[in-house]
C-alpha cells in the first residue's frame, strides 16, 4: 500500500512537474486550473494575513499580524506536519501556532490538533503529533507574525512531510502584500498597547481629542501638509510685499486714477472673505477656460489677498514718518521718487516690521483657507486622518503645526514692538528732552514731531492680532496726507 | 563747546574752507544791488485760515534779514514760500533770475541752491551724520561718494563736529543735531539760507552753539532768511529786521531802527512784552 502511493506519488509528481513547466511556458492561469484536478499534492486554499489590530484591514509592516494557510490534501495523503520559510525580515513567536484539521462530508467535522512547533531561521516546522487523517482540509495558524517594516509583496514558501517521512514542496504561495509600516505608525501601535495609555483612551475626552497613538501616527502625514503650508506661504509672501508696496504708492499718489485703482482693490479685496475670494478663483477661472494649477493658484489668492493688508501697512507706516522728513529732503533738492527711496521707506521698513510679521501669520494661519479647494495642506491631511480613524486628535496635530511658527513669530513681533517703543520713548518728543539738562537728546526730528503718530501706530499694533492688523485705518499715523504729499 | 569755538576761530583764522570761500563771493556779489530773492505780494490761505495777505520784500546777496513776530503772524510761512514748502496761493517769488511761483520751475534745481534748517532739525534717523549731509550731495549733485564723503567731513568739521561724523542722531544732543542740519544744508553750496526757528527746540546751553555757528556763517558772506526770537543775535548780526504781524509786514528796518526806535505800536507792544 505504502510502495503503491509512493510510486504513484512519483509519477504523479513528475507529471506535475511537466505540468508546471507547461505551466510556465504558458500561463499561471493554466496551472491554477489544472492542478486541483490532479490533486496529487497538498493543495494551497488559502494564504492570507491579517493584521492583529482591528480597525484596518491592510497588513503592515512591523506590526503584529496573523498568518492563515489553508490547504486541501489528497484523499490518500496522510500529512505529518507542515514547514513554512518566512520571508527574509519577517518574525514570529511560533508559540501560539494552532493547526486545525477539517474533516467529513462538508468539512464539518473540526478537529484541534497537537502540534509542536519549531521556529529557526525563519523556517517554521509545525509537526503533528501522529499523522493527521488523509484526505483531511488544514488550517494553521501564525500568530504575531511581523513583517519587515519596509513592505512589499511578502512570498512564503512552504512545504509538508507525509506520514512516511517523505518532505514535499507546495506549490508556490499567493504572496502577501505589506504596506511599509513608518517609524511612527511602529511606535503608534507600541503606544496603542501600553496600559498608560489604555487607561489614558478610557477618558472619552483625552481620547477624542489627544489619543497618543493617533498623535503619533498623524504626525508624519500632517508634517506634509506642514511642508505644503510653508511652501504656500514662502512663496505668496514675497510676491505680496512688492505688490502691497506699489499699491500703498498708488494709494498715496497725486493721480486720481492710480489712487482710485488702489482703492477700489484694497477695499474689495478687504471687504470680502479670503474664503469667497479661493472660491471665485477656484471654481471662476477653471470655468472661463483658465487653468492653473492648484499650488500656483493658491499662491496667488493668498498673495493678492495678503498685498491689500500690507498696503494698508505699508500706508500706515509711510504716513506715520513725520512730514519734517519729507520737508528735509525736498528742501534739499531731492525729488518725490528719492525722497522715498533713500529717506522714507527706509525708515518705514523699520516701523513696520512687526506688523508685517502679524501679517506673515495671519497668512500662514490663512493657508488652511485652501483646504476648502482641496489643497493637501495641513487641515486638510488632518482631515483624511480624521476621517479614517473618527479621532479629533489630528486637528489638534494640526494646531501644534501651526503654533510652533506662530508662537515664535508672536514672540518676535512683541520684541520688535518693545524696542521699537523703546525707541520711540527714548526719543521722548520735547517734553522729555526740556526736562532734562543736559540730556543727549537721543531724539532725532522724526521722533519729535512723529512719535506721537509712531507711538500711537505702534500701539495699535501691539496687539498684533488679527484685528488690530487688518484694520490699519485705526492705526494710521498722523503724519503727512496725501494732498500735503502732493503739495511737496 | 570749547572745541566748537577753537574749531569756528580756526575757520575764521584761515579762511579757508569751500563753502566759506563760496559765500565770500556771494558776499562780494552783494555789490551789484540786485536781489538774490524778490517776494511780491504774497498771499497764502488754508481753506478759510488766511496767513499772508500780501508780503513784499527783498532779499540782496550777502544780506541777513531776521523776521520777528508773534506766533501765527506767518513768518515761518513766508519763509517756507521761498522754497516753496507752501504753495503761495497768490502772488510771486523770485530766486535769482527765476521766478519759481511760475509754472514749470524746476523746483528741485531751485531748492537744491536754498538751503533750510528747521526748528525739529528733521534729520535722517537711519543714517549716520556724515550720511545726512551726503545723501543729497549725491542724488541731488550727483557727486561721488568719496566725494560727498570728503565735504561731509568738512562740513561737520567746520560746525564742531569732527569727532561725531559717525554717530546716528539719536546718539546726539539737540544742538549737535541742528548743527548736523546746518552742515547738510550747506554741503549743498547754497546760495542762500533759511533758518525756521532754529533754536526753538534747543534748551538754552545748547542754542548757544548753534546761534556761534550761524553767526560765523553771517561773517562770512551769506545770504540768510532767519526767523528766530533769539533778540540778542537779530541785534548781533542782523542787517535787516522784519517785524511780521497778521500775515503783513508790521516794521522793517536796520536793528537800531526796529529795537529802539519802534514806530508801530505793535512792534513796541511785542518788543516790550520779549523784555
Amino acid at each position: 500500500m505504502h510502495m503503491q502511493n509512493l510510486k504513484a506519488n512519483t509519477v504523479r509528481t513528475a507529471f506535475c512537474a511537466l505540468l508546471v513547466s507547461f505551466a510556465l511556458v504558458f500561463a499561471g492561469a493554466a496551472q491554477v486550473a489544472v492542478a486541483p484536478t490532479n490533486a496529487y499534492a497538498l493543495d494551497t486554499a488559502k494564504c492570507t494575513a491579517k493584521p492583529n489590530v482591528s480597525g484596518s484591514s491592510d497588513v503592515l509592516g512591523g506590526v503584529e499580524t496573523r498568518i492563515t494557510w489553508e490547504g486541501q490534501a489528497d484523499p490518500d495523503e496522510q500529512i505529518a506536519g507542515v514547514t513554512f520559510t518566512l520571508p527574509e525580515g519577517t518574525t514570529c513567536e511560533p508559540g501560539d501556532t494552532r493547526a486545525t484539521m477539517l474533516t467529513g462530508d462538508d468539512l464539518m467535522t473540526r478537529t484541534n490538533l497537537d502540534v509542536s512547533v519549531d521556529y529557526k531561521d525563519g523556517k517554521l516546522t509545525v509537526n503533528f503529533s501522529e499523522p493527521a487523517q488523509a484526505g483531511g482540509y488544514f488550517r494553521v495558524e501564525i500568530y504575531k507574525v511581523k513583517f519587515s517594516e519596509m513592505g512589499g509583496d511578502m512570498q512564503l514558501t512552504g512545504a509538508y512531510t507525509l506520514a512516511d517521512g517523505t518532505e514535499v514542496a507546495m506549490d508556490t504561495l499567493p504572496a502577501i502584500t505589506v504596506k511599509s509600516h513608518s517609524f511612527f505608525e511602529s511606535l503608534s501601535d507600541s503606544l496603542a498597547q501600553q496600559d498608560w495609555v489604555k487607561s489614558w483612551n478610557s477618558v472619552l475626552f483625552l481620547k477624542l481629542f489627544l489619543n497618543p497613538s493617533v498623535f503619533v501616527s498623524s504626525l508624519p502625514v500632517v508634517f506634509w501638509g506642514f511642508l505644503m503650508a510653508i511652501g504656500i506661504v514662502a512663496c505668496a509672501f514675497p510676491l505680496a510685499i512688492p505688490f502691497g508696496l506699489l499699491l500703498s504708492l498708488m494709494r498715496m499718489s497725486k493721480l486720481r486714477v492710480l489712487r482710485g485703482i488702489a482703492t477700489a482693490y484694497v477695499n474689495v479685496v478687504r471687504g470680502t472673505p479670503l474664503f469667497l475670494q479661493i472660491y471665485i478663483a477656484f471654481f471662476g477661472l477653471p470655468l472661463a477656460g483658465i487653468q492653473i494649477p492648484t499650488f500656483p493658484l493658491g499662491v496667488i489668492v493668498l498673495a493678492m489677498n495678503s498685498s491689500a493688508y500690507l498696503c494698508e501697512i505699508f500706508r500706515a507706516g509711510i504716513q506715520s514718518i513725520s512730514k519734517g522728513q519729507f520737508e528735509a529732503a525736498r528742501s534739499l533738492g531731492m525729488n518725490g521718487a528719492q525722497t522715498m527711496l533713500f529717506v522714507i521707506i527706509p525708515q518705514t521698513v523699520r516701523r513696520v516690521i512687526p506688523t508685517m510679521t502679524s501679517e506673515f501669520i495671519l497668512l500662514y494661519k490663512d493657508t488652511s483657507m485652501l483646504a476648502a479647494v482641496g489643497t493637501m495642506e495641513i487641515v486638510m491631511n488632518a482631515k483624511t486622518i480624521v476621517a479614517s480613524t473618527g479621532s479629533i486628535t489630528p486637528y489638534v496635530v494640526a494646531a501644534c503645526f501651526y503654533l510652533i511658527i506662530t508662537l515664535p513669530l508672536a514672540k518676535v513681533v512683541g520684541n520688535l514692538e518693545s524696542r521699537l517703543a523703546s525707541n520711540d520713548t527714548g526719543k521722548g518728543g520735547k517734553k522729555k528732552r526740556k526736562s532734562k539738562k543736559h540730556a543727549i537728546g537721543t531724539g532725532d526730528a522724526a521722533g519729535a514731531l512723529g512719535s506721537g503718530a509712531g507711538t500711537a501706530a505702534a500701539e495699535a499694533r501691539a496687539t498684533g492680532d488679527a484685528v488690530a492688523a487688518k484694520r490699519p485705518d485705526a492705526v494710521e499715523g498722523t503724519g503727512i496726507t496725501p494732498e500735503q504729499m502732493s503739495s511737496l | 563747546m570749547t572745541e566748537t569755538m577753537k574749531n569756528l576761530t580756526n575757520e575764521t583764522a584761515d579762511g579757508a574752507g569751500e563753502g566759506v570761500a563760496h559765500v565770500a563771493t556771494n558776499g562780494q556779489a552783494a555789490d551789484d544791488g540786485k536781489p538774490i530773492i524778490r517776494i511780491c505780494d504774497l498771499h497764502k490761505s488754508y481753506d478759510d485760515l488766511v496767513v499772508l495777505r500780501g508780503v513784499d520784500l527783498e532779499v540782496k546777496r550777502g544780506e541777513v534779514v531776521v523776521i520777528l513776530g508773534p506766533s501765527g503772524s506767518g513768518k515761518s510761512t513766508l519763509l517756507r514760500c521761498v522754497n516753496l514748502l507752501e504753495q503761495p496761493t497768490g502772488g510771486q517769488v523770485f530766486f535769482e533770475d527765476t521766478e519759481i511761483t511760475a509754472k514749470g520751475t524746476d523746483i528741485n534745481a531751485v531748492r537744491a541752491k536754498v538751503g533750510m534748517v528747521f526748528q525739529s532739525f528733521n534729520l535722517f534717523p537711519h543714517l549716520t551724520a556724515k550720511g545726512n549731509v551726503m545723501l543729497a550731495q549725491q542724488k541731488v549733485l550727483k557727486r561721488s561718494k568719496e566725494e560727498a564723503a570728503k565735504v561731509a567731513v568738512e562740513q561737520l568739521t567746520k560746525v564742531g563736529l569732527a569727532e561725531r561724523v559717525d554717530y546716528k542722531p539719536s546718539q546726539l544732543s539737540g544742538g549737535q543735531q541742528q548743527r548736523v542740519a546746518i552742515a547738510r544744508a550747506l554741503a549743498m553750496d547754497p546760495h542762500v539760507m533759511l533758518f525756521d526757528e532754529a533754536t526753538s527746540a534747543l534748551d538754552p546751553e545748547l542754542v548757544r552753539d548753534v546761534l556761534g555757528v550761524m553767526k560765523e556763517l553771517a561773517r562770512g558772506g551769506m545770504t540768510m532768511i532767519v526767523v528766530t526770537h533769539e533778540m540778542g543775535f537779530a541785534r548781533d548780526v542782523a542787517d535787516r529786521v522784519i517785524f511780521m504781524d497778521g500775515g503783513v509786514i508790521v516794521e522793517e528796518g536796520t536793528p537800531d531802527e526796529v529795537f529802539d526806535h519802534p514806530k508801530s505800536d505793535r512792534t513796541k507792544d511785542f518788543l516790550g512784552h520779549i523784555r
